[in-house]
């Protein structure tokens, strides 16, 4: 019967099946544990910068939501928050250091943008992003063209206003949903 | 199919200039264009493939007595889909951000028309050490390829060189370079002056044949 | 009107923003091979357009279920084996393998099917359906929601509605850039276009060009965003 015949003829793709599997299966127990690792270091090794004075962290769940707990000597000192949001390109993402109790921002960092090269792209650059180190997460901040007067503004991209705009949405929008969540957190830590 | 048959070191150099598979053939445009507006993100494509290409042409060579015509393209997938993944998996776990950069296009490999090709043409057919040879060549030509388009667009566009500053500091960037239309410009007219060369060599060919 | 503008965006960012050629520059085998006439170059665009939908279709399912982070038929199968282990089950170092396999069936069967059922339709697109194959612009589409589907958080992961529109909507734009091609280079045979530049060359700079046109869409998606989520 042709159907037998098939089933015959087709051993050497079953075995080659196999044989890959096995592969596979090798190349994950080797590496796996490494690329979570990288995966979990690109934002830890951020956490210093992020929220000045810790010398670590470690990633707890908040509402549904991965934060990560900025620590020095085991006390909580800040939060890094990843977040994201559609740029003027493509998507944007970021993290956002918070003090304790989520009142001030201590950091920005850019994790990925395809923002336009020369333009949106000086997003990444420590002269923009430091901005955001200080400012009060009490009233939402605004994009302005030119130097900022008030306390709550942050200083444009020149030729890509889209892009400061959309971090400063995403900033603004993350810090809403989750200052009150993370400033309880701290409270309830045992030695507070 | 001519009599002669091409040694290994000849496949070798084929490969490489005369049958480019990007300039001659027109294979594998995808990578070609999207990750060359740096000479690291290029390389790092070029090694990637090459790995692929050399290891399933080896492999298919290896087996290629007991390869079924009707299943021979199922085979040919599955072991290009499978050391795609592998070397995947290596640039996740030894050059992370390299594998976030290029994102996609590492297991857009697969379908790489390059790699089938040589698989089917090539490798199914002869030996081992050919077919490595070959892999070999076609390797070293698509890395070329992309280091040349390459390094006209990052010069031009970043004013770099494997991120290196060579371009003096008033050389306002050219970002159209980097960015999607430039690898179409680039490469259209690259491949201008790559029929123009060829032209020329061609008709000196015959000028110094006919004297 | 959130479940539709969202869509919406997605649809708009696919053909027009991001569009698949001229932003990610998949799919360019066909984009310069098949685009010498308008008619062809419409089936070839149907086809794809088709074919990448069925293949949404199958690997979303596959992600879904199998593939993704402790999935559901992947922990399921799991427990039937050995119970009360299935902490961290992923499968999603297969997703590669399962793509190419399921876009090269699906490949198939749609080109059965249609031969059999609409041969009319088979007759204007079916050539071009066994070169679709190893078009990278279906494992790109599958990729895309492999990432949105097992990279992205609980709450962002997508549904079947987003990939199919996303994968309908980019193989409109592939349609939409292809067909434009085709309406240039028809023109084009009447030109005189520098010996050396004729065939790719200069194709690829007329898609250069179209893709700088396309440029122009970025942005746009962010005010329909203020428009449509408020």
């Amino acid at each position: 019967m042709s159907g037998w015949r098939d089933l015959r003829s087709g051993w050497l793709v079953l075995a080659l099946a196999l044989f890959f599997g096995a592969a596979l299966a090798g190349v994950h127990r080797l590496l796996a544990a490494r690329i979570a690792a990288n995966v979990l270091h690109e934002t830890l090794s951020q956490i210093p910068a992020l929220v000045p004075g810790a010398d670590g962290g470690a990633p707890v769940d908040i509402r549904g939501r991965t934060v990560y707990r900025a620590e020095a000597a085991g006390r909580t000192l800040g939060w890094v928050v990843p977040s994201g949001g559609q740029g003027f390109a493509d998507r944007i993402d970021l993290l956002i250091g918070l003090d304790a109790d989520g009142s001030t921002l201590t950091g920005l960092y850019i994790l990925g943008q395809k923002e336009t090269p020369g333009l949106g792209n000086k997003i990444i650059e420590e002269p923009w992003r430091g901005q955001f180190r200080g400012k009060s997460t009490g009233q939402p901040l605004v994009v302005k063209k030119g130097d900022p007067s008030s306390g709550n503004e942050i200083r444009s991209v020149t030729g890509a206003t889209i892009s400061a705009e959309s971090v400063c949405g995403i900033v603004n929008q993350t810090v809403a949903e989750m200052q009150a969540a993370l400033a309880q957190a701290t409270r309830e830590e045992p030695d507070r | 199919m001519s009599a002669h048959q091409p040694t290994a070191a000849e496949r070798f150099l084929q490969g490489i200039i005369p049958e480019n598979p990007i300039y001659r053939q027109l294979l594998g445009l995808c990578p070609t264009l999207a990750v060359t507006n740096g000479m690291r993100a290029a390389m790092t494509m070029a090694g990637a493939t090459a790995f692929v290409l050399i290891c399933a042409s080896v492999l298919t060579s290896l087996i290629r007595g007991l390869l079924k015509p009707h299943l021979r393209i199922l085979v040919f997938t599955l072991t290009i889909a499978a050391f795609v993944t592998i070397a995947d998996r290596f640039l996740a776990a030894y050059m992370y951000a390299m594998s976030k950069q290029l994102g996609p296009y590492i297991p857009l490999i697969i379908v790489n028309c390059i790699i089938i090709s040589r698989c089917e043409v090539c490798s199914s057919k002869q030996g081992v050490f050919t077919a490595a040879a070959d892999a070999g060549g076609v390797s070293l030509g698509f890395a070329l390829a992309l280091a040349s388009i390459a390094t006209v667009r990052e010069i031009l566009g970043a004013g770099t060189w494997f991120g290196l500053r060579v371009m003096p500091a008033v050389w306002p960037d050219w970002v159209v370079m980097v960015l999607p239309p430039g690898a179409f410009l680039t490469l259209g007219l690259l491949l201008g002056g790559a029929n123009w060369i060829r032209a020329a060599r061609e008709k000196r060919r015959g000028a110094s044949r006919a004297a | 009107m959130d479940w539709i503008g969202s869509l919406v965006l997605i649809a708009v960012g696919a053909m027009l923003i991001n569009n698949f050629v001229l932003y990610y520059f998949v799919g360019i085998c066909p984009f310069i091979g098949v685009s010498r006439r308008v008619d062809m170059a419409f089936g070839m665009g149907l086809a794809v357009t088709f074919v990448i939908s069925i293949a949404a279709l199958l690997s979303w399912a596959f992600t879904y279920f199998l593939l993704r982070p402790n999935a559901p038929l992947a922990v399921a199968v799991w427990e039937a084996v050995s119970p009360g282990s299935a902490a961290n089950v992923d499968l999603s170092i297969l997703s590669y393998i399962i793509y190419i396999f399921v876009i090269a069936s699906s490949v198939q069967f749609v080109e059965m099917y249609v031969r059999k059922f609409f041969p009319a339709l088979y007759k204007s697109f079916g050539i071009f359906l066994p070169l679709i194959t190893t078009n990278c612009a279906i494992l790109f589409a599958c990729l895309e929601i492999l990432k949105r589907v097992a990279g992205a958080k609980p709450a962002e992961v997508w549904g079947l509605h987003q990939a199919l529109t996303l994968a309908l909507f980019g193989g409109l734009g592939f349609t939409l850039a292809i067909v434009l091609m085709a309406g240039i280079r028809e023109e084009l045979d009447f030109a005189d276009v520098p010996v050396h530049l004729r065939g790719a060359g200069i194709t690829f700079i007329v898609a250069g060009i179209l893709a700088l046109a396309f440029m122009g869409f970025t942005g746009v998606d962010r005010s329909l965003a203020a428009v449509l989520l408020r």
